[in-house]
């Protein structure tokens, strides 16, 4: 009996053609509602679900956002059918107690028709009782494409429920910053190696990572994993496509990496502009950056290394000299001593300049792993990740505006995609408008440098920075602020914003933006054996066989 | 269409003795030989009208006259007094819910009301399932007059769902219509549910 009764409320044997329900109301502004058909279980029925509703022209694709239990009569809700009166039960479901499902349209497509290029926004809404289905596997990539199709396409999860491919548009995602968001510890930097793995597998971008956690060059731990713990890094998954530089060569070979290059920073290196972005970290008042610049204005690059120089009870004849402000310099001179104490900054450079290393490697399309090792203070990080973007945005400015004066199809810059993590230190809004990165997040691709920030605080970043990410991809987030921080900037956010709050805090993440045609929750694809294959890396078998074939091929058998 | 053409003549529980388009009465061939309430029945001919017994009623043939109480059981009676028995009929009233022509059973009022004196059988089956394959029977109960709807609702999709096999989806289906067609008056509902599960 219990079956039968199973069978009657939410069974998939009852043939429906797929149907979920009707559409019974709604407007363009707020969304379409559906009447969940009485033979589905709600519990079936997911927010962030991708669902097809098929108009009388058109097909709508569609994310549920929000679910409800309604009741035609009240007095159902005060005298509720006593327990294990299933019957009663189920006459009630769909009829007097029935589910309304908030569903929003993302995309609009005629019966038939494929996405060319730009997708088309929803203009109009299905008509009343429009039949709403599950999307097929078809549909998915109709509207996310394959991999197959083109280079362009990456693949990075599968919709929830579906083992379709859900793909990003990689020329698309490289023409803006990007965002990836997520509370710590719900994948953010397996979301971040993904993304990168694919920009570098299909050469849509050259990458330079500042790597704070050491997570991104060589393996990485995997949490929660058993056993074997440890991801591959791109270092492995690319091999002398991606070079690793370290900060901190002794930590990097303690972890048994030999990096290819190790970073030092002169004190004449570091501007102005590269200690405002320190404003927070290192507390400094608001005539600090006025200090700095009279210091500046007499010393020129060797400003630091000059205010440096001078002992504590000197500092104040200095100031006299240059007319600064006594107080105001002597707390400038005494919180940037602590730059001092950075084993990487340096007075001279022995060999070659970092940013100059970096330039030639990232003009031969090598992709580059900053590691940090243990500088993994705040400070450090700031500094650094400051200090050589700034620098290599000026080249990168030098070399478009050549290739805009020659239009010369060889002076074109290779396109650079940044990764910062933290991001909300360098885009904070008090230093969002000041610091290198929020020039690079609000010019875009005007000098082919953009950003992707990581982050897990998005409410600290500037809102016309976050306004200006073009794709964001967003794992859990549970901080009111944090959701409405990442949905800055797009039309109709209340129904993401519950999908964003309901994920699940692994493997999840929605991608919404200039990519993907339309907002979409996927299940993250694993990062696992299969994955390196895709990637082109062999297994320790396979590189046997292809340098023993290699060497037959040179010396015979 | 005489009797012998039919050929059913030994099954026929009554005779019709006064119609209209939406009811018609029938004397029980036997006392006390009526159809039960809430069963469907059809009247023999070329157009089969189908209606639902909703009252049976036996009382003296002589509409001045009523039945004396002897104080013996029916046993002893028939010994005692077996003339007493053809002074009584049994009679049934039926509320018509469609008609049968070519096409097979149609839930619509019959076009003429069924002729008086026709035969009346039970229904089939098969033709119980086609009257009630969709809740409209119920709506053609609920807006009768006089008829005592709860219960004759109760009794006729019993017969209904017997003749499903007791089949649960089906009885669920005629819940869902039951609630549109009461208006969403729940303790209805719930009563009559109650009580056509039990």
């Amino acid at each position: 009996m219990n079956d039968l009764w199973n069978n009657l409320n939410g069974s998939p044997t009852i043939q429906d053609g797929g149907e979920i329900g009707v559409v019974t109301q709604g407007s363009l502004t707020e969304g379409v509602e559906m009447k969940l058909n009485p033979y589905r279980s709600v519990e079936d029925v997911k927010a962030g679900k991708f669902v097809v509703i098929d108009g009388y022209k058109n097909q709508f694709f569609s994310m549920i956002t929000d679910l409800s239990l309604d009741a035609t009569n009240p007095e159902i809700l005060l005298y509720p059918p006593r327990e294990g009166d299933q019957l009663l039960h189920s006459v009630l479901n769909g009829s007097s107690t029935y589910v309304t499902v908030a569903l929003r349209p993302m995309l609009m497509l005629e019966q038939g028709e494929e996405i060319v290029d730009e997708p088309r926004p929803v203009k109009t809404i299905p008509s009343h009782f429009s039949k709403v289905v599950e999307a097929e596997e078809e549909d998915v990539s109709r509207v996310f494409g394959s991999e197959e199709k083109d280079d362009r396409f990456f693949n990075m999860g599968t919709p929830l429920d579906m083992d379709t491919p859900v793909c990003i548009n990689l020329n698309r995602f490289v023409e803006r910053s990007n965002g990836i968001f997520g509370k710590t510890g719900t994948g953010k930097s397996f979301l971040t190696r993904l993304v990168l793995c694919g920009l570098i597998k299909n050469k849509k971008a050259v990458n330079l990572i500042f790597d704070m956690h050491n997570e991104y060059g060589f393996r990485a731990m995997k949490e929660g994993g058993q056993g074997n713990s440890f991801v591959k890094g791109l270092k492995q998954l690319f091999g002398n496509q991606v070079a690793l530089f370290s900060l901190d060569p002794e930590s990097s070979r303690q972890r048994g990496i030999q990096p290819d290059h190790e970073v030092y920073i002169t004190y004449d290196q570091v501007a102005v502009e590269d200690v405002i972005a320190l404003q927070d970290e290192l507390q400094l008042n608001p005539t600090a950056s006025e200090s700095a610049y009279l210091v500046y204005a007499m010393y020129k690059d060797r400003w630091l290394r000059q205010l440096l120089s001078i002992d504590g009870p000197d500092v104040e004849q200095f100031a006299d000299d240059i007319g600064a402000n006594k107080s105001s310099l002597s707390a400038l001179h005494r919180k940037l001593k602590r730059l001092e104490t950075f084993p990487f900054m340096v007075n001279s450079l022995n060999g070659a300049d970092a940013v100059d290393t970096m330039m030639d490697y990232i003009d031969r399309g090598i992709h580059i792993v900053l590691e940090f090792g243990r500088q993994t203070g705040m400070l450090a990080y700031l500094l650094v990740a400051n200090i050589l973007s700034r620098r290599i945005h000026e080249q990168y400015v030098t070399k478009s505006e050549k290739f805009y004066a020659s239009q010369n199809p060889e002076d074109q810059p290779r396109h650079l995609v940044i990764t910062i993590e933290e991001a909300h230190k360098f885009l904070n809004p008090a230093t969002a408008r000041q610091t290198i990165f929020g020039t690079i997040a609000r010019e875009m691709r005007k000098y082919y440098v953009s950003l992707l920030v990581v982050d897990q605080r998005p409410s600290g970043i500037d809102e016309e920075v976050l306004s200006q990410l073009g794709t964001k991809i967003t794992a859990l987030l549970n901080d009111e602020k944090d959701i409405q921080g990442v949905l800055t900037g797009v039309s109709n956010a209340s129904g993401l914003r519950s999908v964003l709050a309901s994920l699940d805090s692994k493997q999840q993440a929605l991608v919404f933006g200039h990519a993907v045609p339309m907002p979409v929750v996927i299940k993250t694809r694993d990062y696992d054996e299969i994955f390196y294959k895709a990637m082109g890396d062999l297994s320790d078998e396979e590189k046997m066989e292809k340098a023993e074939a290699a060497s037959a091929a040179i010396f015979g058998d | 269409m005489s009797l012998a053409q039919l050929d059913i003549s030994t099954e026929y529980i009554g005779e019709i003795v006064e119609s209209s388009t939406s009811q018609f009465t029938s004397e029980s061939r036997e006392l006390n030989g009526a159809p039960p309430f809430g069963s469907f029945v059809k009247t023999l001919g070329a157009l089969p009208v189908y209606g639902l017994v909703f009252n049976v009623c036996t009382h003296s043939i002589e509409p001045n006259r009523r039945a004396t109480a002897y104080g013996l059981t029916e046993q002893e009676l028939r010994e005692e007094q077996p003339q007493i028995f053809e002074l009584l009929k049994t009679e049934f009233e039926a509320v018509i819910i469609g008609y049968g022509d070519d096409r097979g059973p149609q839930q619509v009022l019959p076009p003429q009301p069924p002729g008086i004196h026709s035969f009346v059988c039970p229904c089939t089956e098969s033709e119980i399932k086609a009257l009630t394959n969709s809740g409209d029977f119920l709506r053609s109960i609920l807006c009768g007059n006089r008829l005592p709807a709860d219960d004759l609702i109760i009794a006729s999709v019993r017969n209904a769902w017997a003749a499903r096999a007791l089949d649960m989806p089906y009885l669920v289906g005629i819940g869902k219509d039951l609630c549109r067609l009461i208006r969403d008056d729940y303790d209805r509902l719930s009563s009559i549910m109650r009580r056509i599960s039990q």
